[in-house]
Order: structure tokens, then sequence, then C-alpha cells
């Protein structure tokens, strides 16, 4: 139960903590402060408290697709609100309380989506009462991992000289953001609103999804062993559309539109 | 005329999507002790299915397989519905994410 308990953790707060550390190391290079936290932490809260409570009736609704809806709408709002954050940075300072307010809304779906899981989990294991002391030691521990993975990724991208610490940050983030967009589609079709497809190749022998560094690579690329042709083409396309997003923004595009 | 044979082109398309649908072959699969019951769901290959995954359990447990790419959670004491396929002949593992040491199965396709 407490090794279990480790890596049920340890594989939701690892996605969780890659996105919020990049979007960390992100504001502070461009001095946006932390304020924005104080709108993040709440809504997380609230968020991760509603969907684990109503857990039951969104499992049920639309004939049983809820679950993947809502889990699937959540990921591709990360990545939809990412790309904006991508064009802003550029001239945060123009538009400090736009961004603030997408960073905070970013962060809060993005652990809706993984720790709401976690709560589901401890809530009923550690009511059982004999393996209460394990599921919470185990909990904790693998959170703690999580988060020091996340601590390593936001060192690692403030630790990029000046000039390339805007780029590293946002390259980050548009891949984070990707993943998470492809996928949302792996959920549709578990409930049929989107055709199966058939693997256009399986890597799973080279790097297993279960191993730490498949869950890690899965955590900032989407590792997926066997994507179809819909992931990797919206894996490519929405990376190209970050990419977009991120070269106007660098040319001073965002600033431009603010000014006019 | 022609916008006569459109609509009973349209109408018959439905049918067919509709019957196509019904058609989907279900398959239950049960979670009690956390045990999946039966641990081996024999499907038949390239067809869609829908697995019923009911779980009698007061606890909660997750569907999950790296090979078919599919989770989901099952609270206690309800049921999930889970599309997979069509596959191609295989073994294709799952287990329970909460009690990985004692729910595991598998999606034999033949």
């Amino acid at each position: 139960m407490f090794l279990n308990s480790v890596v049920i953790v340890l594989r939701e707060v690892l996605e969780a903590a890659v996105l919020v550390s990049a979007l960390l190391a992100l504001a502070r290079g461009i001095r946006l402060g932390n304020r924005w936290l104080w709108l993040a932490v709440p809504l997380a809260a609230a968020g991760v408290t509603l969907y684990a409570s109503f857990l039951a009736s969104i499992t049920d609704a639309l004939e049983g697709a809820g679950q993947e809806v809502v889990n699937a709408s959540l990921q591709a709002g990360v990545y939809l609100l990412l790309v904006p954050i991508l064009a802003l940075s550029w001239s945060a300072q123009s538009r400090p309380r736009l961004l603030m307010i997408l960073m905070a809304i970013a962060i809060s779906l993005a652990i809706v989506r993984e720790c709401a899981e976690i709560q589901i989990y401890v809530r009923a294991f550690a009511a059982l009462g004999e393996h209460a002391a394990a599921v919470w030691a185990g909990s904790a521990l693998g959170m703690g991992i999580g988060i020091s993975a996340g601590v390593l990724v936001y060192g690692a991208l403030r630790a990029l000289p000046q000039r390339w610490a805007l780029w590293g940050c946002c390259t980050a983030l548009a891949l984070i953001g990707s993943g998470m967009l492809m996928q949302a589609t792996l959920l549709l079709e578990q409930v049929d609103w989107l055709p199966d497809q058939s693997p256009l190749w399986d890597s799973s022998a080279m790097l297993s999804e279960q191993s730490f560094f498949g869950e890690l690579l899965y955590a900032v690329l989407g590792y997926e062993a066997t994507p179809g042709a819909l992931q990797v083409g919206l894996y490519l396309g929405s990376l190209a559309l970050a990419g977009v997003a991120l070269w106007w923004g660098s040319r001073g595009g965002a600033g431009h539109a603010v000014r006019e | 005329m022609k916008r006569a044979q459109q609509w009973a082109c349209a109408v018959l398309c439905s049918l067919a999507a509709g019957m196509a649908q019904a058609r989907t072959p279900v398959f239950e699969l049960e979670i009690r002790d956390h045990l999946f019951i039966p641990e081996d769901i024999v499907i038949p290959a390239n067809t869609k299915v829908k697995l019923v995954v009911i779980n009698h359990d007061v606890t909660p447990e997750e569907f999950e397989s790296y090979e078919l790419n599919r989770e989901k959670v099952i609270l206690g004491g309800s049921k999930a519905n889970i599309f997979i396929g069509p596959l191609a002949p295989g073994i294709y593992p799952f287990f329970g994410e909460f009690n990985p040491r004692t729910a595991q199965g598998r999606v034999v396709v033949e």
C-alpha cells in the first residue's frame, strides 16, 4: 500500500509539477512576481474539491463520457491558455494583469486534472483504517519526489543564460502544452467520441511508458509509445501554432498590438 | 427528384450508422475484492467493443492500460464504459492502478 501510494501520487504530481515549474520560471524571468499565485492556489483548491466531490455525476454525464470529456477539456484548456501566454510573455510589462490571470487559470486547470485523482484515492483508501498510515506516508513521499522533480526543472530553466532564458521557458511550455492536447485525444477515443487510431509505430520496447524516464517524458513531451496518425498530426500542429505565437511575441507583435 | 434521393440517402446512412452503433459488442468486466473478473476477456480482432466495468467494491479503482491507452476512474459501487479497438490480434494487459498487485487482467484479441 505504501509503495503503491508513492507511485500513484508521484505519477499525477509529476505532470502538474513540471508545468507549474516552467510557468514559475517564466514568471520569474519576466519579473511578473508571485502575486498571481494568490489567485491560482484558491482556484486550484476549489477546482480539485469540486471535481472530486462530483466525480460520480461527472462520470455518468454525456452517456458515460463525462469524465473523459471534462479531463480532455481541462487539458485542451491548458494548451489554449499557454498559446497567448507564449505570445504575451515577450512584452510582459505592457499587460501584466492579463498574463497573470492566464497563468493562474492554466495552473489551476492542470492541478485539477492531475490532483483530483489523488484526492479520490487518498480519501477512499485512507478511510479504510488499516492502511491509513501507509497511504498517507506513501502519498506524502510521492508528492515530495514529484515536487523535487519540479524544483529541478525550475532550477534548470532558471540556470539558462539570460538571452536563452525566455526561449527556454517558452519552448518547455510549448512542448508540455502540445503533449497535454495530444493526450486529450486518447481520452476522447476511449469514449468513442473520436475513432480509435491504429498506431503508427510502437516504441514501447525502446522506452516503456511505465518506466520512470517514460513517465518523465510523458509529463514533458506527452510521450506516447503507440501514437496514431491523429496524435502525431495534432502534436506537430499544436507545436507549430505555439511556435507561431512565440515567434509573433518575440518579434514584438503582442507589444505592438497593446500599444495600438 | 434529386432532392428526394439525397434525403433518402441521408436517412439510410444515419440508419446504417445507428445500426453499426447498436452492433458494437458489449463485454462486462467486474471488480470484486480488488480483482478483475474475468481476468481474461476474449474479444474479436479488428472490431470495436464496449467494455462495461462494474465496480462492486466500496473503494474506487482506476482501470489503466498502457497497451490500450486507456485510463478511467470507476468509483466504488458504480460502473463505467470504456471503448476499445479495433485491435490487431494479441494480448493487451490492463490493471487497477489503485490495487495493482491484485487487480490484473488481459484483453485477449483473437
